[in-house]
């Protein structure tokens, strides 16, 4: 017993609720304060898509999804629609290695970056088949630019937190 | 991947349906976030408050200027305000109409912002356990803020009034540019006439004189001025009318939210001729009524501009809202849930 509960502890799923509690404490307190040209950083989303980049699409959705259903619970929006879309992106991100043979630091950045962006353009678009219209504004356009500049600046925080949270096994 | 979706959707459907599942859910977790939230914010309040300092140091200082004096300015006409609304608040009561007075009110504080580029909402920390519901309005002490949305056991969520999905009926109170109308009676130099002074308002000619003629017949057999009537004593007497045309008149349109950064409008707006052009500074209060989500007559905001559009569209208003919704920390939620915000039990 004590045993299974060990292993669940050093679950690489449990670390990433762990850390994206973390991460969501953050998003909902800093990062909501601190909103250059009134846009904030969405790093849940980017730390979604950090772990498509980094382990595939399959490891990416399914940590899009949990990592989706924990923002979804502090929003106003149906619960379920940011799992859906940070889902989907770190799916698309996790598609990077059919693109790049050897992905380096960089070339996993610039598709945090944009990959990030296109999900965060997702998110209005998504609210909007639901029925809650009138989310897409031309504040939109200035969103999508922020954040490929912001996630390719915050990627290289990302990708070391993200490596060890995903990481199979701790041990050696 | 499809699992995924299949997940999402089913979770979306559930949520849409109002499920206790999902709002459990949603329960437990605030209850788990909460403290490592609360943690987080003492951690990080160094670095917001270093970032406010950096970004908004001269604006604050400026704000602060502008307050001073306005305070100062507005010290005086409160208190005539305050009269004045003790008095309509008596007037309405005596005829029966409801008041804001009339409705209890809970006063909450504003504990966190939605953390998203697209959703206009605040948190606060009051729920259930103080009879808040869903569809409540939400005021401060300037004006309307936005209705709850969502209600837990000790915590709510405010939709704001530039949320896109944010609508309300409104009350434009327009006064058109005129002046009162003023009858003036004074003696003339024959004492069998008079002279009436009219005046009017400003877009017609101020003065129109009408004399009046002594009163006389044509009936064969009469002498011309035999029959002048009696001579009455003239008194100058003034009387002030208040005519329809002078009166401020209201007109309801709806108002909607339009997002971040971007003014809330009113459409909808019946371009009667009584109701006359809309002034840009004309103020905006909520229409009431049986299926309005708020009671009238709490104050929304003024008119900044003013859009004509052509046919029978009628103008599109641009609202300047009276309340600072970037700065919001205490608010007051009236207890009064609207007919259409009920649901079943």
């Amino acid at each position: 017993m004590s045993e299974r509960l060990l292993r669940l502890m050093a679950s690489r799923w449990t670390r990433l609720v762990l850390v994206s509690l973390i991460l969501l404490g953050l998003q909902t307190t800093l990062l909501n304060d601190m909103r250059p040209f009134n846009v904030m950083i969405p790093v849940m989303l980017l730390f979604a898509v950090t772990a498509g980049t980094l382990y595939g699409s399959e490891i990416g959705a399914i940590s899009g999804l949990i990592i989706g259903v924990m923002y979804d619970c502090v929003l106003s929006t149906p619960l379920g629609l940011a799992s859906l879309v940070f889902g989907a992106a770190a799916y698309a991100a996790g598609l990077l290695p059919f693109f790049v043979r050897e992905p380096t630091w960089w070339t996993r950045a610039i598709t945090i970056g944009i990959v990030g962006a296109a999900g965060e353009l997702a998110f209005p678009l998504a609210q909007s088949m639901v029925g809650f219209s009138g989310r897409f504004q031309p504040h939109v356009a200035v969103v999508v630019v922020f954040v490929i500049v912001a996630g390719m600046i915050v990627a290289p925080l990302l990708l070391p937190v993200c490596r060890w949270t995903l990481k199979e096994s701790l041990v050696g | 991947m499809a699992l995924l979706v299949l997940t999402s959707i089913i979770l979306v459907t559930l949520d849409l349906q109002g499920s206790s599942a999902t709002k459990s859910l949603r329960s437990i977790f605030g209850t788990v976030f909460r403290p490592i939230e609360s943690v987080a914010r003492v951690v990080t309040r160094p670095a917001t408050n270093a970032w406010y300092g950096i970004t908004h140091y001269n604006d604050v200082t400026a704000e602060n200027e502008l307050l001073r004096e306005k305070i100062a300015q507005q010290e005086g006409a409160a208190v005539a305000a305050a009269a004045s609304v003790r008095l309509s608040q008596e007037l309405l009561a005596l005829n029966g109409l409801p008041t804001l007075a009339g409705i209890n009110s809970v006063s909450a504080q504003v504990i966190g912002d939605s953390p998203s580029n697209f959703v206009q909402s605040v948190e606060i920390d009051q729920g259930t356990e103080s009879g808040i519901k869903v569809g409540m309005p939400v005021l401060n002490a300037a004006g309307l803020v936005g209705k709850i949305t969502q209600v837990f056991s000790n915590r709510a969520v405010v939709m704001l009034i530039t949320d896109p999905q944010y609508a309300l009926s409104v009350k434009i109170i327009n006064a058109p540019k005129t002046l009162a109308t003023t009858v003036t009676t004074v003696p003339n130099q024959d004492p069998a006439s008079t002279v009436t002074i009219v005046s009017v308002p400003e877009t017609i000619d101020p003065l129109i004189t009408v004399p009046t003629v002594p009163a006389t017949s044509n009936i064969a057999g009469f002498t011309p001025g035999s029959i002048v009537a009696p001579r009455t004593p003239i008194i100058s007497s003034s009387l002030t009318i208040p005519p329809g045309s002078n009166v401020s008149v209201r007109e309801t349109g709806i108002l909607e939210g339009r997002g971040a950064g971007r003014v809330p409008t009113v459409r909808f707006v019946d371009a009667a001729q009584r109701f006359g052009v809309v002034q840009p500074g004309s103020p905006i209060v909520t229409a009431g009524g049986s299926l309005s989500l708020a009671p009238p007559d709490i104050v929304v905001g003024t008119v900044s501009r003013v859009k004509e559009r052509l046919g029978t569209a009628g103008p599109l208003l641009e609202i300047d809202i009276v309340a600072d919704l970037s700065n919001l920390s205490f608010v007051r939620i009236l207890l009064y849930q609207p007919i259409t915000e009920r649901t079943a039990p």
